[in-house]
């Protein structure tokens, strides 16, 4: 159980890490945000449910249920507007910059 | 032994996050480094609860996401707000 769940944490670390070096490798806020939202969910879950297998524990086993579900639930919507909010400001920017051609 | 290369690699995480946070050219760019940073600190805390055997930090990882997505939600909106206003103008 240990052994599984250090693995868990492992990966999930790792996912994390891929998301963060994400920010840096993408060009673009909306990719950006492709790239840190969804790994950055799945990076979390594996190491709340990693610590669960090591705590072993029903009292560790159900809040890590409770952190999985609140992040399952909320990540996708926080991604959804966030999402909404960087494809507006890239398109009023480029609207400026159209002016500022067109002037 | 093991945690400890974890927590530095999460360290390494924060800090390409506040990298980011700092340079980032738009605000979208600070609201996605702003996720990146809490996802950051739910797997802190975890490390936390590991560490000292006490589940309590769990229930404080589960606020710091709450408080993740109530941030995001709420400066998301007020960037979209605040471009759909300069549109108006």
């Amino acid at each position: 159980m240990t052994t599984v769940g250090t693995l868990f944490i492992a990966l999930g670390v790792l996912v994390l890490l891929l998301a963060s070096s994400g920010l840096f490798v993408l060009k673009d806020a909306l990719s950006r945000q492709h790239a840190a939202t969804k790994a950055g969910s799945l990076g979390v879950v594996m190491i709340v449910s990693g610590a669960a297998l090591i705590g072993g524990n029903w009292s560790w086993g159900w809040r890590a249920l409770v952190i999985v579900i609140l992040v399952w639930l909320t990540m996708p919507v926080a991604s959804h507007v966030l999402a909404r909010a960087a494809m507006r400001e890239s398109r009023s920017k480029d609207e400026v910059s159209d002016t500022n051609l067109q002037g | 032994m093991m945690i400890i290369l974890l927590v530095l690699i999460v360290f390494g995480c924060v800090g390409l996050g506040v990298l980011r946070f700092v340079l980032g050219p738009s605000d979208a760019d600070r609201i996605v480094a702003l996720d990146i940073l809490f996802s950051s600190a739910v797997a802190l805390c975890t490390f936390a609860a590991l560490s000292t055997q006490r589940v309590l930090f769990l229930d404080i990882a589960l606020g710091v996401a709450l408080i993740s997505f109530v941030a995001t939600l709420a400066w998301s909106r007020l960037l979209e707000k605040r471009n759909s206003d300069k549109e108006e103008i």
